[in-house]
């Protein structure tokens, strides 16, 4: 079952009276339950299709089905409140409130959300929660800048969890980190997909999009292909080399 | 190159750029009109009284035999050089009415006299010497006009005893010695045979005339000591005290300097902000610039460049626009003087001068912070992974607040410097507003009634009781004022009256003779009025001095004095010290038994009365509308009227009150959109991160309008409690120049603490809510742009 779906997509920027056409219709199924990576060169259109299908922008044409609403027609406050309740955010670069300490911004979604009936320290035990399972409790009040990348990633991939959303969608998560951060990073996401959290990434990895479901690559706005990890490639190496031949066709 | 960085510099924060102009030209402005009329103020009394020609030394002689009461010490003593007699009738404003029938109003009594080259120069309007006049015409000096909604050439009636006189008004004269608000009479200059009309009627030669001499000395000690063994002088002191007389009207030259300060600083608080936020904000150009090789002076006169083009333009422009305002500011004061200084326009230029300079000077400081980014952080994103203190004050884990108000407080509490900046200006700004709020609260009120005569309930102001009296003795006044309060308290109003007389006698001090007024009241007890300091005194041989007096005589509580009263020298000891706005504090109070002589009185002041029913404020307003049948005048006043018109300049400082107001309004409006302008492009990650994890606009929009909320609170707190002490601070002395320090000031907590705070504090919500609409236009997608 597709959790959510884009229909004719079309994204146009016009700069200096010229049309920019960054997404040329643009169809796409994310099914539940799904971890799907966007790869593609830089320019493709992966960030604009990433923001489109999330709400976050809104596309120039098409529709986004998600919660049987199509996420276009939508009111901005509307939007806001679906963000809110229902999908979560990493970003490449760790965006957090600079003047929060690292587990109030964990805190800040589940705090402003009327999703549940949960007190503040039921939000707080939560939020600690999360952090335990992330291994980053004992930054829990840190400043954000007193933190490592890959320790701001992972209270990212927190604060994203904290309304427990139904899909994530993350830009480059492991775009700003070392090696041993990336895969952290990536082995929590790989966690919270293995219990049911549907997923999709951007990633410029072939490292980290192997350990994708699903991957689509992008060129000049349009989706060029998408590759599905065979289920029988368990060896990690094995789903990377698979992925980086079926990339090299398609001149990656 | 760097034109081209800073073309798009300017470009780029446009809204930043106009408002940091517009702040420079309002300081240019104030500082520029401000100079210069401070100088032409401060210099425009001398200049002023020298253009009219008033002597070292006034003396006033008023009453029976008061012409000629002079003329032996000016022919006899030495120090006098030279002097200008001018001979005058005395009046008042029942003796004048207007063709419509209208009362006419004045302040104090009316000098009536021949307008001829012997006496002072009177000007007119375009500061021009007065033309002559013709029979049945007139000039009226004092603020006449104003008060009595009468222009040139309406006609006047002047009706005194058995003369009455058709006059047409030729013009509005400016009256250097008795015009200033202080002195506050008025003059009626007539033509030579409508003075001889006036003068041809038997009482008035006998009771009404006077003489106003302008003496030219090197000695006022001794033209002093020499006026003072003469009958028949109403008032008699130097030079000093008629310039002391406009010392209201430098008030306002002094508040629009103060204000131009306040202005000034808050420009160069805002102005360090803005540089220093550009600079923060800017930490990867500057990185970069340093990366490739540009010296850290390239890249501090890439900023200077900057600010010096904003101060020029902005000066250029506060330069132009202070020539009007100034003139706008001064009119107030040049309506009662000729002015002018002989600088020109060179303190306006010199003012704006001042201000490119000292910002210049400001942004050097403020540059320095160039030296401190390094090449690393342009390429750590302004990280430097380094901090030893920590930035987050609360915790949302700890707080039941909403997120808006949680991170608006946290942000004030995170960012103290920041928002200090910010409090400091407003601040500043309302706390002028409220001293002058506090000061014109007090001269509202009654609590300066104490230093012009003794608290009462009704003050009866009319010429002809004051001369009646003047020539009756103590029997025979305390048996008018027991009459008078018969015939009230027959109307069913119970009450006292009494009255204030004043006195020129010789005083000996030291060895030394002075001629000071002496205050004795008639049907008084002396506790009826205050004292500061020592005991109120008990018999003839005790008195009450001003600390003025002491300072003029050199003597304290304790000391001896003697007054020659003519029929005997009393030696009287000083018991106590009081406080008196009246002669500006130059005032001795004597025990009603002195041996007093109706011949030495100069002036009699209002017949006062107190109700000894104990009536309602209400009740006293009834009864002074029933009083002024019974004395047929219209001017009965209550205590606070009559001290308003005492002061005269209250209409005044209430308009430069709200002209404070207003322009702290400017100020705030322009400071909140300025920094909250900045704060949303210092935020836009913020902002767009909140939007992306799902916060409505309406929220982020609370977050910023609470914040400012939150500042501009504290500040106006910060004012209210600050206003107190320093309205001490800085009044006191001003009320001291006129000869009152004690002063128990009105705080109006509604004004104080509410009103006022509330306008600026709804007036920065206001702002900041507008301002910040602009962060409707970050989006969640932003995250992606975000540097």
């Amino acid at each position: 079952m597709a959790i959510i779906e884009a229909k004719n997509l079309c994204k146009t920027y016009v700069v200096d009276k010229r049309q920019n056409n960054v997404l040329k219709n643009i169809n796409l199924k994310v099914s539940k339950g799904e971890m799907v990576a966007i790869m593609g060169p830089s320019g493709s259109g992966k960030s604009t299709l990433l923001y489109s299908i999330s709400g976050m922008d809104r596309p120039t044409s098409g529709e986004v089905i998600f919660d049987s609403k199509d996420l276009t027609k939508l009111t901005e406050a509307e939007l806001t409140d679906v963000r809110l309740d229902k999908m979560g955010f990493i970003f490449q670069q760790m965006f957090m409130m600079k003047n929060l300490t690292i587990l109030d911004n964990i805190m800040l979604p589940a705090v402003e959300s009327k999703k549940s009936n949960a007190s503040r320290a039921e939000k707080q035990a939560r939020a600690e929660e999360l952090m335990r399972k992330l291994d980053i409790i004992e930054v829990a009040d840190n400043d954000i800048n007193e933190v490592s990348g890959g320790q701001l990633q992972r209270a990212c991939i927190a604060r994203s969890m904290m309304n427990s959303p139904e899909i994530i969608f993350a830009d480059e998560p492991t775009g700003a980190l070392n090696r041993q951060s990336s895969i952290e990073v990536m082995d929590e996401l790989c966690k919270l997909n293995n219990e049911g959290t549907t997923i999709m990434m951007i990633t410029h990895d072939s490292k980290v999009a192997a350990r994708c479901s699903r991957v689509l690559y992008i060129v000049d706005g349009q989706i060029e292909g998408e590759y599905k990890t065979p289920k029988d490639l368990v060896n990690e190496k094995d789903r990377e080399r698979a992925l980086n031949n079926w990339l090299m066709d398609l001149g990656w | 190159m760097f034109l081209r960085i800073l073309k798009k510099d300017l470009k780029r924060k446009k809204t930043m750029n106009i408002i940091l102009v517009l702040f420079v030209i309002l300081a240019t402005m104030f500082v520029s009109s401000g100079l210069n009329n401070v100088i032409t103020v401060s210099n425009g009394t001398d200049y002023y009284l020298d253009k009219a020609g008033i002597g070292d030394y006034i003396v006033i002689t008023r009453g029976e035999n008061s012409i000629g009461a002079l003329d032996d010490m000016l022919s006899t003593e030495k120090a006098v050089k030279d002097y200008r007699m001018e001979n005058v009738v005395f009046g008042a404003q029942d003796n004048l009415s207007s063709s419509d029938g209208k009362k006419i109003v004045l302040k104090n009594m009316l000098l009536i006299q021949e307008y001829k080259d012997t006496g002072i120069t009177y000007f007119g309007h375009d500061n021009e010497k007065l033309p002559d006049l013709q029979e049945g015409h007139c000039y009226i000096t004092g603020s006449f006009f104003k008060k009595n909604d009468m222009k040139t050439g309406d006609k006047l009636y002047l009706e005194m005893e058995n003369v009455k006189l058709e006059l047409i008004i030729d013009g509005n004269g400016k009256d250097a010695l008795l015009g200033s608000d202080f002195m506050g009479n008025t003059r009626i200059l007539i033509s030579s045979e409508d003075m001889n009309k006036l003068t041809s009627d038997e009482k008035i030669n006998k009771y009404y005339l006077g003489q106003v001499c302008n003496i030219d000395t090197d000695d006022n000690e001794a033209v002093n000591s020499a006026v003072s063994k003469c009958s028949n002088v109403s008032f008699s002191d130097g030079r000093s005290t008629v310039k002391l007389g406009y010392v209201m009207d430098l008030i306002v030259a002094f508040i629009t300097l103060i204000l131009s300060v306040c202005l000034m600083i808050v420009s160069f608080v805002v102005l360090k902000f803005t540089i220093t936020l550009s600079i923060v904000e800017e930490f990867r150009e500057i990185g970069v610039m340093k990366a490739i090789g540009i010296s850290n002076v390239k890249i501090r006169s890439l900023y200077l460049g900057k600010y010096l083009l904003l101060a020029i333009a902005g000066s250029a422009v506060g330069l132009i626009a202070s020539f009007p305002f100034g003139k706008l500011l001064i009119n107030s004061v040049s309506e009662n003087m000729v002015l002018g200084n002989s600088y020109g326009k060179w303190p306006n230029i010199i003012g704006a001068v001042l201000v490119v300079v000292t910002i210049i000077l400001f942004a050097y400081i403020s540059t320095n912070k160039v030296k401190k980014v390094t090449p690393l952080d342009a390429i750590r994103s302004g990280q430097t992974g380094e901090r030893y203190s920590k930035k987050t004050r609360l915790k949302l884990k700890n707080s039941k607040a909403s997120v808006p108000s949680f991170m608006a407080v946290n942000d004030v509490l995170s960012s103290p410097k920041r928002y200090f900046t910010i409090v400091i200006a407003f601040a500043f700004c309302t706390l002028f507003v409220l001293i002058l709020a506090n000061t014109v609260n007090t001269m509202k009120s009654e609590r300066l009634i104490g230093t012009f005569s003794s608290k009462a309930d009704a003050y009866v102001d009319k010429i002809s009781i004051s001369i009646d009296c003047m020539v009756k003795d103590k029997e025979e006044i305390l048996e008018y004022l027991d009459d008078t309060a018969a015939d009230i308290e027959a109307m069913g109003y119970p009450c006292k009256a009494f009255m204030d007389f004043q006195y020129k006698y010789p005083i000996i001090a030291d060895g030394k003779e002075y001629s000071i007024s002496l205050s004795q009241g008639r049907n008084t007890t002396m506790d009826m009025y205050e004292i500061t300091e020592g005991s109120i005194p008990q018999s003839k041989y005790e008195i009450a001095i001003t600390k003025t007096v002491s300072d003029i005589m050199d003597v304290v509580i304790g000391d001896t004095v003697t007054i020659d009263y003519g029929t005997e020298k009393i030696d009287c000891t000083v018991v106590a010290y009081f406080e008196s706005m009246n002669n500006l504090g130059k005032l001795i109070r004597i025990h009603e038994d002195a041996p007093t002589d109706p011949s030495y009185i100069s002036s009699a002041l209002q017949l006062q009365i107190i109700f000894t029913d104990n009536p309602s404020d209400e009740e006293i307003h009834n009864r002074i509308e029933k009083l002024k049948d019974y004395f047929k005048t219209d001017k009965i006043q209550t205590a606070t009227e009559y001290q308003i018109e005492c002061l005269s300049v209250v209409p005044t400082m209430e308009a430069v009150q709200y002209l404070l107001l207003a322009i702290t309004l400017i100020v705030v409006i322009l400071v909140t959109i300025l920094m909250e302008r900045s704060f949303v492009s210092d935020e836009k990650g913020d902002i767009a991160i909140m939007k992306a994890i799902g916060f409505k606009d309406r929220k982020i929009i609370l977050w910023q309008v609470l914040r400012f909320g939150i500042v501009a609170f504290a500040a106006v707190i910060l004012a209210g409690i600050l206003s107190i002490p320093i309205t001490h601070l800085c009044i006191t002395p001003i009320f001291g120049m006129m000869g009152a320090t004690h002063i128990n000031y009105v705080i109006d907590p509604l004004k104080i603490f509410l009103l006022f705070p509330g306008i600026i504090v709804l007036l920065t919500v206001v702002v900041t809510f507008l301002t910040s609409l602009c962060t409707k236009s970050i989006k969640a997608s932003d995250t992606a742009s975000i540097e």
